[in-house]
C-alpha cells in the first residue's frame, strides 16, 4: 500500500493544508485588530466575542449610564441631553459628509414616528458644520431633536467610549437613563427594532439589564449571520 | 584566518557539487523508475500547485474563497491607519504620497490634500489620477478611491536642507460595509518613506505562500523519504 501514489497524495494535502492554515494564520491575527462594531455595554454585558474584545487596542469603555454632554440645538441653544430625561433614545451621530449616515436618516424619521407614543425619542447628533446641519435638515426635513458641534460633539461620541470616530453610530437608552446597545454603522430596520424590543420589554420590568444586553448581543449576531 | 576562509569555501563548494549531484540523481531516478502510469498524477499534481501559487499572487484583488466573510462582516471594522495607509516619498523635483487602502473601504478624491508642513517648503497642487464614480444623491457622483492611489506634487525647498521634510496629507474615507470615518490628517516624512511592500494590503498572501512554499518542500521529503538514496560517488 506504500506506494508512490499514497505518498504522492499526501504530498499534495500537506502543500494545500499548507497555504489554508498559512492563510489562516493570517486572518486571525489581523482580527485582533479589528473593532467589534456591534457592543453592548461594558461590564456584566455579554459582547458577541468577549475574548476578542479583551485584545482590542483603543475603544474606551461603553459607559453604563447615559453620560452628560451638552451641544447646540438648531436655535443655537445649549442643550443638555439630560433635558430628554425619563424617554428611552435613540442617539444617532452623524454627519452630513457621512454618506452611510444620511441613508439612514429616513429610518430614525420613521422610528421616531412609530416608537414616539412609547416613549422612546430620536436624537440626532451631528458632528459637523452648523450651516451644513441646518442646510440638510431642512432639505430632509428631519422632525426629531438635532444637537451638533464639531470637537464639542466629538467629546460627546468620546464620552461613549469611542475613541476612534467612526459615523454613523446610535446610542440606545431605556427610560432610567441606562445605556442598553451602542451599534456601530448603518442602522437597518431588523436590527433597531430587535434593540428597541430590549428596551420596552426594560422599561415594563419585564427583564433585567443585564440579560437584556444579552439577548442584543445574541439577537444581532443571529442577524448579521443570517444577512 | 584566511586558511579558514578557504577551507570553509572548499567545503561550501563540496557541498554544492554534492547537492548537485543529488539533484541529478533524482531527476534521472525518477525518470527511470517511473512508469507512464504513475507520471499522469505527478504532473496533474504539479499543475495543481502551480494553479495554487498563480491563483493566490494574481488575486490582489479579489479574495480567495476562504478568506470571503472575513471581511464582509459587517459589524466589524478596521482601525484609521489600517484602513488607509498614506506613505511620502521625493521623486526628482516631485513630491509622490501613495495610499494603500484595505479592501472594502474608500477614500473621496474631494476630501484630499497634500500640503507643506517643514518651514520654507512649498508644495504645488497634487495631482490625482482618476478614480471611480460613485453615485450620491446628495453631494452629486464622488470620484473614489479603492486599493491604492498615488498621488504627484511638484516641491520646492528654500531651507538648504536645514529641516526634515514633512508634508501633512488629509483624507477622509469609508466602508463600504456603511460607515464612515471622520477626516484624518497625517505629517508624512518624505525621507523616511516605509517600502511599498510593506505597507501592501495583501500581505497575507505572502504569508500564505510562504507557508505553502515550507510545506511544499516538506512534502518533497515526505516524498523522497523511504527511498534508498546512493549518491553517486564522483
Amino acid at each position: 500500500m506504500n506506494t508512490p501514489a499514497v505518498r504522492l497524495g499526501g504530498a499534495a494535502l500537506l502543500v494545500i493544508l499548507g497555504i489554508c492554515a498559512g492563510a489562516w494564520f493570517h486572518s486571525s491575527t489581523q482580527s485582533v485588530r479589528r473593532y467589534s462594531g456591534v457592543r453592548v455595554t461594558a461590564g456584566q454585558a455579554s459582547a458577541p466575542n468577549p475574548s476578542d474584545m479583551a485584545d482590542l487596542p483603543s475603544p474606551g469603555k461603553i459607559p453604563d449610564r447615559l453620560p452628560e454632554f451638552s451641544l447646540a440645538d438648531r436655535s443655537g441653544k445649549a442643550t443638555s441631553i439630560k433635558s430628554f430625561d425619563g424617554k428611552s433614545l435613540i442617539i444617532n451621530f452623524w454627519a452630513t459628509w457621512c454618506a452611510p449616515c444620511r441613508k439612514e436618516i429616513p429610518l430614525l424619521q420613521a422610528l421616531h414616528t412609530e416608537w414616539g407614543g412609547r416613549g422612546v425619542s430620536v436624537v440626532g447628533v451631528a458632528v459637523d458644520y452648523r450651516d451644513k446641519v441646518l442646510d440638510f435638515a431642512e432639505r430632509y426635513k428631519i422632525a426629531y431633536p438635532l444637537l451638533m458641534g464639531e470637537q464639542d460633539a466629538l467629546d460627546a461620541a468620546a464620552g461613549f467610549g469611542v475613541e476612534t470616530p467612526v459615523f454613523p453610530f446610535t446610542v440606545f437608552t431605556d427610560g432610567r437613563g441606562d445605556v442598553v446597545a451602542l451599534f456601530i454603522g448603518e442602522l437597518h430596520r431588523p436590527q433597531a427594532e430587535l434593540i428597541l424590543s430590549k428596551v420596552q420589554a426594560l422599561n415594563k420590568g419585564e427583564i433585567e439589564l443585564a440579560a437584556a444586553r444579552h439577548a442584543i448581543a445574541e439577537g444581532l449576531q443571529a442577524l448579521n449571520s443570517a444577512s | 584566518m584566511a586558511a579558514n576562509d578557504s577551507d570553509g569555501f572548499a567545503r561550501f563548494k563540496a557541498h554544492r557539487s554534492k547537492f548537485f549531484a543529488a539533484a541529478q540523481y533524482l531527476c534521472k531516478s525518477r525518470r527511470l523508475r517511473y512508469s507512464a502510469r504513475m507520471r499522469k498524477p505527478t504532473l496533474a499534481l504539479l499543475a495543481a500547485c502551480l494553479t495554487l501559487l498563480v491563483g493566490l499572487s494574481g488575486s490582489a484583488v479579489a479574495k480567495p474563497w476562504w478568506m470571503r466573510g472575513v471581511e464582509s462582516n459587517e459589524t466589524d471594522f478596521l482601525p484609521p491607519d489600517v484602513a488607509f495607509r498614506p506613505s511620502a516619498g521625493i521623486d526628482g523635483n516631485q513630491v509622490r504620497v501613495r495610499w494603500v487602502i484595505a479592501d472594502g473601504y474608500y477614500l473621496y478624491r474631494s476630501r484630499m490634500s497634500i500640503k507643506a508642513e517643514s518651514p520654507d517648503l512649498v508644495v504645488g497642487t497634487p495631482e490625482f489620477p482618476t478614480g471611480t464614480l460613485k453615485v450620491d444623491p446628495y453631494l452629486g457622483n464622488q470620484e473614489i478611491y479603492t486599493q491604492q492611489v498615488e498621488a504627484k506634487a511638484t516641491y520646492s525647498r528654500f531651507d538648504g536642507g536645514a529641516h526634515p521634510m514633512e508634508i501633512k496629507v488629509t483624507y477622509q474615507g469609508c466602508a463600504d460595509a456603511g460607515l464612515c470615518y471622520p477626516p484624518i490628517t497625517r505629517v508624512l516624512n518624505t525621507e523616511h518613506a516605509p517600502p511599498a511592500a510593506a505597507a501592501s494590503p495583501h500581505h497575507w498572501e505572502g504569508v500564505a505562500i510562504l507557508v505553502g512554499g515550507i510545506a511544499f518542500l516538506l512534502a518533497g521529503l515526505m516524498l523522497r523519504k523511504g527511498r534508498n538514496l546512493e549518491l553517486p560517488t564522483a
